[in-house]
């Protein structure tokens, strides 16, 4: 299929070349509904190609489809990888549905500068969907970190109150984290012989030693831990999205946040296995804290935009859980995938309709609105809809990624995580229906209550409707079959955390005694190595908080 | 009809729910969506009695798998629309849908003219299409699925006024308690998969059931399968401690107290329970406890009901009372009494509620009994159909109450006699619960119904329509008698049921009763046979003649103290004044609740959102990520003065360090 190949790159190119034209000085976009259509049309053109990237992949095939290659610098072994895996391919699926969508949403929101404002969303897209095609770790890294850049001037510029704090703040931060990234980064690269690509890359490191690996690890996550955001690195991101415009917010939760989880899947898994056995007590108890302080937070808010904010790193615990749990049947990894898009999808249509709410009484302080169901059924029905698939309602689609991250680390083997995070963790579903029913509760039931409006009130518009009916109706698809992402899982998901698994004790003694599996090389003395990782956490890992002690695992191998 | 066809069952009323939504877009199809409800339930009704009077009903209704559709697959984790039939299921689809039905209808009328006419019947509907899932699920996952389900329609019908702040606190206080249950469900669907190695129920209750007759290792997880799954059935089921959500429930519509949080939906704890109850059999104290929370909770909301004033109150409490003797029947592994308990109440409660909203309608939304008297005159249907209801919630021989809750109390009984000294107390425990009932259930109805006429009519004008509606009925103002159709008529139906409905199930129908071989074929059947004797009668003698007395006893002391003589009521009012107010406030459970874990958990929040805000928002952004690099700017900012010299300097003095370090090193090697 050599043509097909072509579909990624253009998954790219389309709104980067889209973005780039409008920047041109054609009569045509002085217009600013010229350059809204301009716009939509692009990004309906990527969603229409990303359709056919889907029934182009083949389920039953290999793992990564319809790659390609370009080189680049080919004196130092730069190049442009590019292919899908069934991961990939579903947040490639959720990046393009949702930014007609979002494209769709800013016609009324924004007014001024929108040739700028509509360039940043296509460059973003761009950036966004080629960390998702990337299988080369450098076109990964630079779509990466140039995702910050058109948020950072669409915070800045068409965000509201305290816009360029919370813009310098969202760069910093997250760029601080990932330049330790790329340190890893270029460490592994060294030890692969300068070549960037995904598999080598995945060779070289785990052919590390367990203290090299514990350090890559360290430096890796430290980019994708901040992205995600992992409880207590989440700091950036409420004031991030309280001030960024219902645009920024929506890509910054729906699709951004996922570049945290999804780079964990993809390269902290399957490069440091050995530190991820390791450590994976320790993200554990993160995730697991974050969940509950975070959901506590939620619950003390008064503005509703910040409320969500802290609701996304409270369920992105739960993503984090499940990529952490290496359970036999990679349950919990499933989940964390369902609950990526899923996540995107809810929270992306809560800040929706936010955004809506802001656009009408130019507030979002709970006080100050009361019974809005009442005066805005419409808008109301959306709400309690989203707020229900967020809340984790059997049914609608933020259940089955709940639950199966949930049962994942709830299997997950002792020496990694176990029962006591599923069950700890599993109190963020009685908050989680706490803060968010206590929102509700306050904007949409209760005594009306309006603030000042200009003008008369009116319900959701026709085009508000489109907004969120495409939304809404992935929700229900996804929550009563979820089978539908879940069967394409299983080979993209047991090839990243094959590797973790190996090493479980119990995987090591069992090679061991089937007599023609080959040896991994050196497990013993990886196991060992990994013993005396960085702040040697060593056999009494994770510090005095673990709740299970692992066995060391060299007893186990010996 | 095959029983494959009852896959179909629960999508029906969901058909229903996806129109009702439809109808609710448009104030002229708005007036439909009482009448699609209706139907849909009727048509699932008249699905499950096509499948059970169908030609090959036994054998298939003993215990069928039926899978609809795929859900929730990864690997060998497995959990679909596959629906498991047997006798419970059975009962349970029979209340469901026929009670449902029943209930529908006469909400037609009671919510008539209601501008949230038609998304109170999406609500019904949807809740439907959730509790026969529940009742027919075969995955433990799907049960969840109806089990949370079911929780939505009652948040959402709860806060029905949603404009009353009362109703909204009320909508999510039973959403929230429900769902602490519900972590514990889903714990325990946990374990059981990783014990059983499989989340269907059949299957898991199989290798239970296996291990109990071949002996086998009962491990600690099989241990404590009962217990976190016994937490979601405590919750939905209101039992102590997660009772506090059901009294405040009644902020809804009446339709919706009597279907929801009487006949059907809180008593899914008490089926899940009877469900499952091989799994609960290998816990060595899983049982025992349930039975002893459940006598526990039975006493205890009686005691509450006994001063409570609201009309609608005195039955919450009564269900939580009656859910608790439902738990007593499962926990002393009287799985027939219990779900036969559970059957004759959704018959008897639904009627005292729909009764208790039609003297609520007539009185413009008026709750509080002490302004109410003599009501029989103008409301005598009502009268005396709540009359048969009061009857049977009092246990007295032969109404329906009495058969079912004999039977609970007799197994609990005649365990108690044969050296099971725990069941005995139970059992005591139970009978006296039975009189405080018999004195509530006729203190409330002597008051409304006996003595002078008074009335005063409540703060609801009712809307236009309602109002037409009313002058027509009465041709005045003041209390009247709802219409036979759609009101009277559904409850006389059951009414019936109030009366014989346990007569019937207990005596006709197959050689121990109708009830008894449903329960045979199915999951729930025990092999436990309890006799006793006492006093040299069979048990059942005596039990006849102990509920006749306790019976008249309450009821005698009602009549004495809320018709008869009413001032010594308040005689005695004053007398315990301290132990009224006690019981008035409900033991302050809710404020202890709100003392204890409401209020730290927000204080939690408070001080972490502080945290996020000053220590690390303030800390380190501006100290370290501000202030810092500033520093180390103003520090070393001098020294890029553009200078010559001083450059010239530093280079000087650079190279000298250099020097040194390396003439050191070369020295000392």
């Amino acid at each position: 299929m050599p043509t097909q190949s072509f579909i990624l790159p253009l998954l790219v190119l389309v709104p980067l070349i889209a973005g780039l034209v409008m920047l041109l000085p054609l009569p045509m976009f002085n217009d600013r509904r010229n350059i809204f259509h301009w716009a939509l049309l692009a990004t309906l053109a990527t969603f229409a190609l990303s359709l056919k990237m889907a029934f182009a992949f083949d389920f039953h095939g290999p793992t990564f489809q319809l790659r390609g290659l370009t080189p680049w610098v080919s004196q130092f072994g730069l190049q442009f990888g590019w292919g899908v895996d069934a991961i990939s391919l579903w947040l490639i699926l959720l990046t393009t549905f949702l930014m007609p969508i979002v494209v769709l949403s800013s016609l009324t929101a924004i007014t001024e500068r929108s040739r700028e404002y509509y360039f940043w969303l296509l460059l973003i897209q761009a950036a966004m969907t080629g960390t998702f095609i990337a299988t080369d770790i450098i076109f990964f890294y630079i779509c990466f970190e140039f995702t910050l850049v058109p948020l950072y001037f669409l915070i800045g510029v068409f965000g509201s109150g305290d816009r360029l704090r919370a813009a310098a703040v969202f760069f910093i931060y997250t760029f601080t984290g990932s330049m330790l990234t790329f340190a890893a980064v270029l460490y592994v690269a060294y030890h692969a012989g300068w070549n960037f690509d995904i598999e080598a890359m995945y060779g070289a490191a785990r052919s590390l030693s367990g203290t090299e690996q514990a350090w890559v690890f360290l430096a890796l996550m430290a980019g994708f831990a901040v992205k995600v955001p992992i409880w207590p690195l989440h700091t950036w991101l409420p004031l991030a999205h309280t001030e960024a415009p219902t645009a920024g917010s929506v890509i910054l939760a729906g699709v951004l946040l996922k570049l945290g989880t999804y780079g964990i899947l993809r390269f902290v898994l399957p490069m440091c296995p050995l530190a991820v056995l390791e450590y994976a007590p320790c993200v554990g108890i993160m995730a697991v804290c974050g969940i509950i302080l975070t959901a506590l937070i939620c619950w003390v808010q008064t503005d509703i935009k910040r409320l969500i904010a802290y609701s996304s790193v409270s369920h992105l615990g739960f993503c984090v859980l499940g990529l952490f749990a290496l359970d036999r049947l990679d349950i919990g990894a499933h989940g964390a995938v369902m609950y990526m898009v899923n996540h995107g999808l809810s929270t992306g249509a809560l800040f929706l309709c936010v955004g809506m709410i802001y656009e009408r009484f130019h507030t979002r302080d709970m006080e100050e609105m009361s019974g809005l169901g009442r005066s805005l059924p419409v808008w109301s029905s959306f709400m309690v809809f989203f707020v229900l698939a967020s809340v984790g309602l059997p049914g609608l689609n933020g259940f089955v990624g709940e639950f199966l991250t949930l049962l994942g680390a709830f299997c997950s083997p002792p020496e990694v995580l176990g029962m006591v995070y599923a069950a700890v963790a599993g109190l963020g579903l009685i908050f989680g229906a706490i803060y968010l029913l206590y929102m509700v509760g306050r904007v949409i039931f209760g005594p009306t209550k309006l603030p000042h409006v200009h003008g008369k009130l009116n319900d959701l518009s026709g085009r508000e409707i489109v907004v969120l009916a495409p939304i809404a109706l992935a929700c229900l698809v996804l929550g009563l079959a979820p089978n539908l992402m879940l069967d394409t899982l299983d080979n993209s998901v047991a090839q990243l955390t094959g590797p973790a698994k190996s090493q479980l004790p119990a995987a090591v003694v069992q090679k061991e005694e089937g007599t023609e599996a080959p040896r991994h090389q050196g497990t013993e003395g990886l196991v060992a190595d990994a013993i005396g990782g960085p702040w040697s956490l060593g056999a009494s890992v994770p510090w005095c908080l673990c709740l299970d002690p692992p066995v060391p695992s060299s007893e186990v191998s010996r | 009809m095959a029983v494959e066809t009852l896959k179909f069952l629960p999508w029906i009323p969901l058909l229903g729910a996806v129109l009702c939504a439809i109808c609710c877009t448009s104030p002229a199809l708005r007036r439909l969506a009482g009448a699609i409800c209706v139907l849909s339930v009727a048509s699932a009704l008249a699905l499950a009695l096509g499948v059970y009077f169908g030609p090959q009903s036994q054998a298939a209704l003993s215990g069928t798998t039926v899978h609809a559709l795929r859900w929730i697959d990864v690997h060998s984790f497995s959990a679909g629309f596959s629906y498991y039939i047997d006798g419970l299921t059975m009962i349970m689809l029979f209340v469901v849908t026929g009670i449902g039905a029943l209930i529908a209808l006469y909400a037609t009328g009671y919510m008539k003219g209601d501008r949230g006419y038609a998304r109170f019947f999406f609500g019904v509907c949807l809740f439907i299409f959730a509790m026969t899932t529940l009742v027919m699920a075969d995955s433990l996952v799907l049960l969840y699925l109806g089990w949370e389900g079911v929780g939505l329609c009652s948040y959402l019908l709860i806060g029905y006024y949603y404009d009353k702040p009362f109703a909204v606190e009320a909508a999510k206080k039973a959403f929230i308690v429900n769902r602490i249950g519900d972590l514990g469900f889903a714990l325990g669907i946990f374990l059981t998969w990783t014990t059983f190695d499989t989340v269907s129920l059949h299957e898991a209750i199989e290798k239970a059931r296996h291990i109990l007759e071949h002996g086998g290792e009962i491990t600690t997880a099989m241990q404590c399968i009962p217990f976190l799954l016994m937490a979601g059935a405590f919750g939905k089921s209101a039992q102590f401690p997660l009772y506090v959500w059901l009294p405040d429930a009644m902020a809804g519509p009446t339709p919706v107290s009597a279907l929801i949080h009487a006949a059907t939906m809180v008593t899914s704890g008490v089926f899940m329970i009877a469900r499952l109850i091989p799994i609960f059999e290998l816990s060595t104290y899983a049982l025992p406890v349930v039975a002893i929370i459940g006598t526990f909770t039975a006493l205890l909301a009686a005691t509450i009901a006994l001063t409570n004033n609201d009309l609608k109150g005195v039955f919450a409490y009564s269900t939580v009372s009656q859910l608790g003797y439902m738990f007593l029947g499962v926990g002393v592994l009287s799985t027939t009494g219990g779900i036969f308990h559970l059957f004759t109440h959704a018959f008897f409660k639904a009627l005292l509620f729909l009764t208790a909203g039609s003297v609520m309608h007539a009185l413009a939304g008026q709750l509080d009994i002490r302004t109410m008297g003599g009501l029989r005159k103008r409301m005598p249907v009502t009268c005396w159909l709540m009359f048969a209801g009061c009857l049977a919630l009092a246990g007295v021989p032969p109404f329906s109450g009495f058969v079912s809750k004999d039977m609970i109390l007799h197994d609990a009984l005649a365990r108690g006699l044969h050296g099971e000294p725990l069941f005995f107390v139970l059992a005591i425990a139970g009978l006296f619960t039975a009189l405080l009932t018999a004195y509530y259930t006729f203190r409330l109805w002597f008051r409304v119904f006996m003595g002078p006429e008074r009335f005063e009519m409540g703060e609801e004008h009712g809307h236009d329509e309602h109002a037409a509606h009313d002058e027509h009925a009465s041709g005045g103002h003041g209390p009247h008698e709802m219409p036979w159709w759609p009101m009277n008529l559904p409850l006389v139906v059951l009414a019936i049921g109030a009366i014989a409905a346990g007569i019937l199930a207990e005596y006709v129908g197959g050689e121990h009763g109708w009830m008894h071989t449903m329960i045979e074929h199915s999951t729930a059947s025990v092999e436990h046979e309890f006799h006793g004797e006492l006093f040299g009668l069979s048990l059942h003698s005596v039990m006849v003649v102990l509920s006749l007395l306790i019976a008249a006893l309450g009821i005698g002391t009602a009549a004495y103290l809320h018709w008869l003589r009413r001032d010594a009521a308040g005689v005695l009012e004053q007398k315990f004044a301290p132990l009224v107010k006690l019981l008035v406030n409900k033991y302050y459970v809710d404020e202890l609740y709100d003392l204890a874990i409401v209020r730290p958990l927000r204080g939690c929040g408070k001080f972490f959102n502080l945290i996020d805000d000053y220590l690390i928002q303030g800390f380190l952004v501006q100290i370290v990520g501000g202030w810092g690099p500033r520093l180390v700017g103003y520090v070393l900012k001098p020294s890029q003065s553009g200078r010559l010299q001083s450059y010239g300097v530093g280079m000087a003095v650079g190279v000298v360090i250099v020097m040194v370090i390396l003439i050191f090193k070369l020295t000392g090697n």
